[in-house]
């Protein structure tokens, strides 16, 4: 541990801390926008700005780490610095609220007070057409953080995304500007999530007409590996229907991040496809509908049957690795003392 | 990593291996194809589809040759280590370069530093498994773990990535012919006794069938009615068209999905209309042995059951008189009772974070590693079981000269029924598609995207041809999730002979092109 000061009072911290977790650890909340924890220290937007003792300019507190003795403060001239800077920001961010995502920047300039300067400057970055129906990108609402290009480099660790073009004209796009399904591109949506200002989104939520902050979110476990994430499932209230699948950082399997299968799959839970209604194999051969006591019915005369014709020997029961550890312990035990068979497994048995 | 494609098997597991490797960790990947994590790999050892136990023989050759081993654990941790040592001394890597095609010089260069790295883990998955000699495989790296003391502490160990979401768990609660929940013993006449008397009801001593067994069964006569949830053996079932030909011998089949599928479409007389996962309450375990609550967002469609709720429902049926359960977490709690390694484990200590079994008391915070203190085995020590190479069961021929391997994609899970109806996926990966080298491609005359049939002794099917640096020639890859050109409809159904787990990933075929 080593001692600085804080505002004026002593505070501690660990060796190299950054100072925006340690200033955090001391109850002072410095805001963020470019910063993620996940990545390496970069310090682009300089909204964390802090002074510190001995510096002529102020230092991002994302990227700053702290040493012994440091005197740093977050009060003097700090405050008017981060709403100019936020005016800025605004001031080149000219589609703030595009279908109401949460942006970070909005949030901060709410709070801080700023506003964005009376004339705006033309639109001048252009939006790009893209065939992939997963997720969009809306420049005039990118802030330049470059969040999601360094979350493809050092999380992904591929070259999907890049940053184009210098000043008012930069914008991000998939590397040499094909479609994000022709690069490297693994369709994970981490720089989508990683994203403050919503820039980034989920395309097939344009025109879906839910404000994203009444979404119910209820936190279950991905269904689709033996990674085990921890997902949110993000409901419409109205209509019951899984809208969209985020996660979070300090959920521990994945520290927040899925992959394409955990964040995007998720419309099958609501595909016609879906069986609604017993069947039962009639005498023409076909399956049709029926009650439930009519399909539960023949399912036990069936299974009965067979026992009586044979022994319970004859029946097996395939159970499975998509169903819950309660599910299967029931099927196991309706095998074992309901049927009167060990004859219990299933083909992902490994 | 062997035998692991990680990256597409479990994406995000793999994020935390290339995070390691950027830290400075060294990845050493054994695999047939240069999959991508052989792009941030120290050393890719691009074994032949099934040479798994003359590579990891000739590792151990090395270490033992050159004094690497833990002796101090294998004499007071492990027994019969004088067995294995004799049949890898007969595994020089030398003659393993003509046997793995992996170069000598890389095969001790491993030994050596998987023997002098203390925290070095080793992770397989399927690649490991799907052979006819799968448990052959878990030894050898069983044995190699053993005698480099690799367990017991963090960073280590042979950890298997349990392909699907919840596989683990699946055993862990005695979906297993050998096993009532929690691992304990069917055979044992105190555990059963245990059972029965919680149940009320006597559980049969009869030694029940295993997968493959049920499958044979089904041919045979053994088997006349299957009950299935969730499952569809149509078409994850190795050679598919004799399972199909079994299917339709049935007297009765009852299928409990969330799709009608093919197998059930044809086969089942009744169809039970079940739930997904987004829409029940329980808890799935992960690779890591982490018990995860699941829990319901939406309602279930039209008239659809959850599963829990169908099993009660035919249980009275049936005549069983159980206990209610209103809940997941009811079941749950019989469960854990009847499980010591759960016994810690209740609802209630789930509600942030799932826990890692063993967790054997309301105190006990979970285990983050397993055999820290003791081997899973009786006496306390770990045994160590000689292997000796066996070649694949199918041998590319004159007629059928190429190997081939499958698996899984990113972008698709198992039979597709879930991920095929994505359209913002399906964009990315829709046809099916056969990997092959340039080499092959070019003798053949075939170009990247060209429809090929495929042909095994069992059946055929097209694909389209993807050109690729990551097999090399005389090796094709197919992944398993296409409906339309079910790749097991290709593979062999002759299992390991312990366990039954069929060999998917060698099978031999030839190309013709279309
Ligand atoms: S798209 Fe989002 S994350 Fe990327 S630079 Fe723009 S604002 Fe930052
Ligand atoms: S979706 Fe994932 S892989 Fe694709 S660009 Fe974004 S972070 Fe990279
Ligand atoms: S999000 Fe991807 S890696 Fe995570 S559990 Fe789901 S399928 Fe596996
Ligand atoms: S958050 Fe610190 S510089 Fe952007």
């Amino acid at each position: 541990m080593i001692e600085f000061t804080l505002d004026g009072r002593p505070a501690s911290a660990q060796e190299d801390e950054l100072l925006v977790h340690a200033a955090a650890r001391n109850g002072v909340f410095v805001p963020t926008l470019c910063h993620d924890d996940k990545l390496d220290p970069y310090g682009g937007c300089r909204m964390c700005v802090v002074g510190v003792e001995g510096s002529s300019r102020p230092l991002p507190a994302c990227a700053t780490r702290v040493s012994a003795g440091m005197v740093v403060s977050t009060n003097s001239n700090v405050p008017q610095l981060r709403k100019t800077l936020t005016e800025m920001l605004l001031s080149e961010h000219l589609n703030a609220n595009p279908g109401g995502r949460p942006n970070e920047l909005v949030d901060l300039a709410r709070e801080l007070g700023a506003e964005a300067p009376l004339v705006l400057p033309d639109a001048k970055r252009e939006p790009y057409a893209d065939r992939n129906r997963l997720m969009g990108y809306e420049p005039d609402t990118c802030i330049l953080c470059n969040r999601c290009v360094r979350y493809t480099q050092e999380v992904m660790q591929c070259s999907a995304l890049s940053l184009e073009g210098r000043g008012p004209e930069a914008r991000i796009v998939p590397t040499w500007e094909r479609s994000w399904l022709d690069t490297e591109c693994e369709l994970c949506g981490g720089c989508l999530s990683v994203c403050p200002t919503g820039a980034i989104y989920e395309k097939f939520l344009e025109g879906a007409g839910v404000e994203e902050r009444q979404l119910e979110q209820t936190k279950t476990t991905c269904t689709f590996c033996g990674v085990g994430c921890q997902i949110d499932l993000n409901v419409d209230p109205e209509t019951k229907r899984i809208v969209k699948v985020t996660s979070k950082p300090e959920y521990v399997s994945n520290e927040g991040d899925l992959c394409v299968k955990g964040r995007f799959s998720f419309n099958f839970v609501h595909h016609p496809d879906r069986l609604t209604e017993p069947l039962v194999r009639g005498e023409d051969g076909e399956l049709h509908p029926a009650t439930w006591e009519a399909a539960l019915a023949a399912a036990a005369d069936g299974l009965k049957g067979v026992i009586r014709r044979h022994s319970a020997q004859a029946i097996g029961v395939l159970a499975s690795a998509r169903l819950t550890n309660e599910e299967n312990y029931l099927i196991q035990k309706l095998a074992r003392i309901g049927l009167g068979t060990n004859s219990v497994h299933s083909c992902e048995a490994t | 990593m062997i035998g692991s494609n990680t990256t597409e098997a479990h994406p995000v597991l793999a994020l935390r291996i290339k995070k390691a490797v950027r830290k400075g960790a060294t990845l050493v990947v054994a695999d047939p194809r240069a999959i991508w994590l052989t792009k941030i790999a120290k050393r890719h050892l691009q074994l032949r589809p099934g040479s798994d136990v003359w590579l990891l023989n000739a590792i151990m050759h090395t270490i033992l040759e050159e004094g690497l081993h833990d002796e101090a654990y294998v004499r007071e941790h492990t027994e019969d280590f004088e067995a294995v040592r004799e049949v890898v001394a007969r595994y020089p890597p030398e003659e393993g370069e003509r046997w793995t095609g992996v170069p000598a010089e890389a095969i001790r260069a491993t030994a050596r530093e998987y023997a002098t790295e203390r925290h070095a883990a080793i992770f397989y998955t399927l690649g490991i498994t799907e052979h006819a000699c799968g448990v052959d495989n878990i030894w050898s790296l069983a044995n190699l773990v053993l005698m480099t003391g690799h367990l017991g502490y963090e960073s280590t160990g042979l950890n298997a990535l349990r392909g699907q979401n919840n596989v683990q768990g699946l055993n862990d609660s005695g979906a297993n012919p050998t096993y009532l929940p929690g691992y304990q013993p069917v055979d044992d006449p105190v555990v059963r006794a245990k059972f029965s008397e919680a149940w009320g009801i006597e559980v049969p001593e009869r030694a029940g069938f295993r997968l493959d067994q049920i499958m044979s069964g089904l041919h045979d006569d053994r088997i006349k009615a299957l009950y299935l949830i969730g499952e569809n053996p149509g078409h994850t079932e190795p050679n598919a068209h004799h399972v199909a030909e079994g299917l339709s011998k049935l007297e009765f089949l009852v299928s409990q999905d969330i799709f009608l599928s093919d197998t059930a479409e044809r086969y089942a007389d009744v169809v039970l209309p079940a739930s997904s996962f987004a829409e029940k309450d329980g808890t799935f375990t992960n690779t890591e042995r982490r018990v995860n609550r699941v829990r319901a967002a939406v309602p279930l469609p039209g008239n659809a059951r959850g599963d829990r709720q169908i099993v009660l429902d035919l249980a009275r049926e049936l005549g069983c008189d159980w206990p209610e359960y209103p809940d997941a977490e009811s079941v749950w709690n019989e469960l854990a009772d009847l499980c010591p390694n759960w016994f810690g484990i209740r609802y209630f200590r789930l509600e942030d974070e799932g826990l890692q079994w063993p967790v054997a008391s309301l105190e006990d915070e979970g285990s983050r590693f397993l055999h820290e203190k003791t081997t899973a085995r009786p006496s306390g020590r770990g045994k160590f079981h000689p292997v000796e190479y066996q070649p694949p069961i199918e041998e590319p021929d004159a007629d059928y000269p190429f190997v081939l391997s499958t698996g899984r994609t990113l972008y698709h899970y198992n039979s597709g029924a879930m991920t095929m109806r994505e359209d913002g996926i399906t964009d990315k990966q829709r046809d099916p598609f056969f990997e092959i080298s340039a080499e092959d491609a070019s003798s053949l005359g075939v170009l990247d995207g060209d429809w090929v049939r495929l042909v095994s002794r069992r059946g055929d099917l097209q694909a389209r041809a993807q050109v690729s640096a990551r097999v090399f020639p005389g090796l094709v890859w197919m992944a398993l999730h296409f409906a339309e050109a079910k790749v097991n409809w290709l593979t062999h159904d002759v299992g390991d002979p312990l366990i039954g787990t069929p060999e998917y990933k060698v099978s031999a075929v030839r190309l013709e092109v279309l």
